[in-house]
């Protein structure tokens, strides 16, 4: 399905990040230890593939030291040298284990191995079927200068890392085929939303030019309650509208930063929200200082409406609102349902609504987070369940 | 009487400083071809630890046979098989022991 992509749509919700994190954290532990794996088998064939090597040469010594052997038990008590070889080192063991003679490096012998090696030797054991002087068990014993070593590190580093960063790489482009399906339900829903506010401009502007226009002093109040309702009523939507406005053509448009003075417009916003609050009993307390911030006014307005709008939507009836504004920083805060702290994180995701009996796309806030991103305003919360909400911006 | 009674006395002490190995084995292996220490060295061969040497050593001085023996055909041929021990198990024991310690290889090789 091919739909448009736009600004909001090319960045990931912080659902998106978390599942794709997630993935990705799995992703990477599995190929870190699938190659931690194939590197222990590599290391072990490698090993193997020496001991190989060396087992001739160790078999060959191993042949000359019995014949010497063979020699001393025949003329054994006239001679008790017992023989030695520059090339390698060698023990004599009988057949309970216990040592006749040695002259090992390395005393750890393993009798049930044939090759293997210790600290820094190569043991071989030769099992003899004549047991001269005793012995059954010849232990020849060579350095292991450990270069064979050095060589498997390098490879396991050299390969491993092009096998991790071709595993990375076909990681992303498996995130990215986890990731489609959501981004195109989300694109899907960016675009109706898009068409469909297209549609609202003009009844919504007709109705509430209209509402402004009407003399209310000739009106009977049963008429003016009616009026005030749809009043209520053209607001909310008007306020949605502009979010998804906002959402789908404002947001790329220039921005005409300027110095706003935050209390006159906190205060023509509340005017403006007040017959809505009023619809729910519910009443604004201000402390309002002088304070001014430098930001588009348009976006800005976004904001403290989406703020507002929300502390009305999700405050309880006969509720209050308290605004505090000082200089760099703006609370507003409800008496209303509240947030669990588990969900504040998700807050300002699109399309994210924990209330499903109140109206909405879940966009406000997704607006706000973005718009005091964009002016690295900080912006808090505090929220109890059945208590209230309060949101905080600094900058 | 006192020249009989001495050399009584000289002959007994003389019997009894010999140990259990000495008065068993040496007296009639003084008149074979091989000696001792051989014959321990085909046990060594054949048997490897001082555990297994000893019970072998022990089971053929006990059932001396033909098919176990460690010496070759040739020696067997010519002197035959001894005869089974008449030694009690104690002493059969300490004779083998000596035996051992004393021509075992052990802290000989240098």
């Amino acid at each position: 399905m091919l739909v448009s992509k736009n600004k909001a749509t090319n960045s990931l919700l912080k659902s998106e990040k978390k599942s794709l994190l997630r993935f990705l954290t799995l992703y990477v532990a599995m190929v870190i230890f699938m190659i931690t794996l194939l590197s222990v088998f590599y290391y072990q064939s490698q090993e193997k593939l020496m001991l190989a090597d060396q087992r001739a040469s160790l078999t060959k010594y191993a042949y000359i030291q019995t014949k010497r052997l063979k020699v001393l038990h025949y003329f054994f008590d006239e001679r008790t040298t017992y023989p030695r070889d520059p090339r390698f080192k060698s023990a004599i063991y009988d057949i309970e284990f216990m040592k006749i003679f040695s002259i090992l490096n390395d005393e750890s012998i393993r009798f049930d191995e044939e090759i293997y090696i210790t600290n820094k030797h190569i043991h071989f054991v030769k099992t003899l079927d004549t047991y001269y002087l005793g012995t059954k068990y010849l232990i020849i014993e060579v350095e292991d200068d450990g270069a064979w070593r050095g060589e498997i590190w390098k490879h396991i580093l050299g390969y491993g890392l092009i096998a991790f960063f071709l595993f990375m790489l076909f990681g992303l482009f498996l995130a990215k085929l986890f990731l489609k399906p959501m981004r195109d339900s989300i694109m899907l829903l960016d675009r109706f939303i898009k068409d469909t506010t297209h549609e609202l401009n003009t009844p919504l502007s007709a109705i509430l030019a209209n509402i402004e226009m009407m003399d209310t002093g000739v009106m009977v109040d049963k008429n003016k309650k009616k009026l005030n309702r749809i009043n209520i009523a053209a607001k909310t939507v008007s306020t949605l509208y502009k979010d998804l406005t906002y959402l789908t053509l404002e947001q790329e448009k220039q921005n005409e930063d300027e110095e706003i003075a935050v209390k006159p417009v906190l205060e023509n916003r509340v005017e403006y929200f007040d017959i809505l609050a009023k619809s729910k009993n519910i009443t604004f307390v201000l402390s309002l200082q002088h304070a001014t911030i430098f930001i588009d006014r348009r976006k800005f307005i976004r904001v403290i409406d989406n703020l507002i709008s929300n502390a009305i939507k999700y405050n309880k009836r006969g509720g209050e609102i308290e605004i505090v504004l000082q200089e760099n920083m703006l609370s507003i805060s409800d008496t209303g349902i509240g947030v669990s702290e588990d969900k504040i994180p998700f807050m300002f995701d699109r399309y994210m609504r924990f209330n499903q009996s109140e109206g909405g796309f879940g966009v406000g806030l997704s607006i706000v987070k973005k718009i005091v991103d964009e002016y690295n305003i900080q912006i808090e919360v505090e929220s109890k369940e059945g208590e209230g909400t309060k949101m905080v911006l600094k900058w | 009487m006192v020249k009989k009674i001495v050399l009584f006395v000289v002959l007994t002490s003389g019997l009894f400083s010999q140990d259990a190995y000495e008065r068993n084995c040496v007296g009639c292996h003084k008149d074979l071809p091989t000696t001792l220490q051989q014959m321990f060295k085909e046990y060594l061969q054949t048997y490897s630890g001082e555990e297994n040497v000893k019970a072998g050593l022990k089971h053929y001085l006990r059932y001396p046979s033909k098919s176990i023996s460690v010496m070759s055909e040739l020696f067997i041929d010519s002197y035959g098989i001894k005869k089974k021990t008449t030694l009690n198990k104690k002493e059969l024991d300490e004779a083998i022991n000596i035996y051992w310690n004393k021509f075992k290889v052990f802290d000989k090789l240098k």
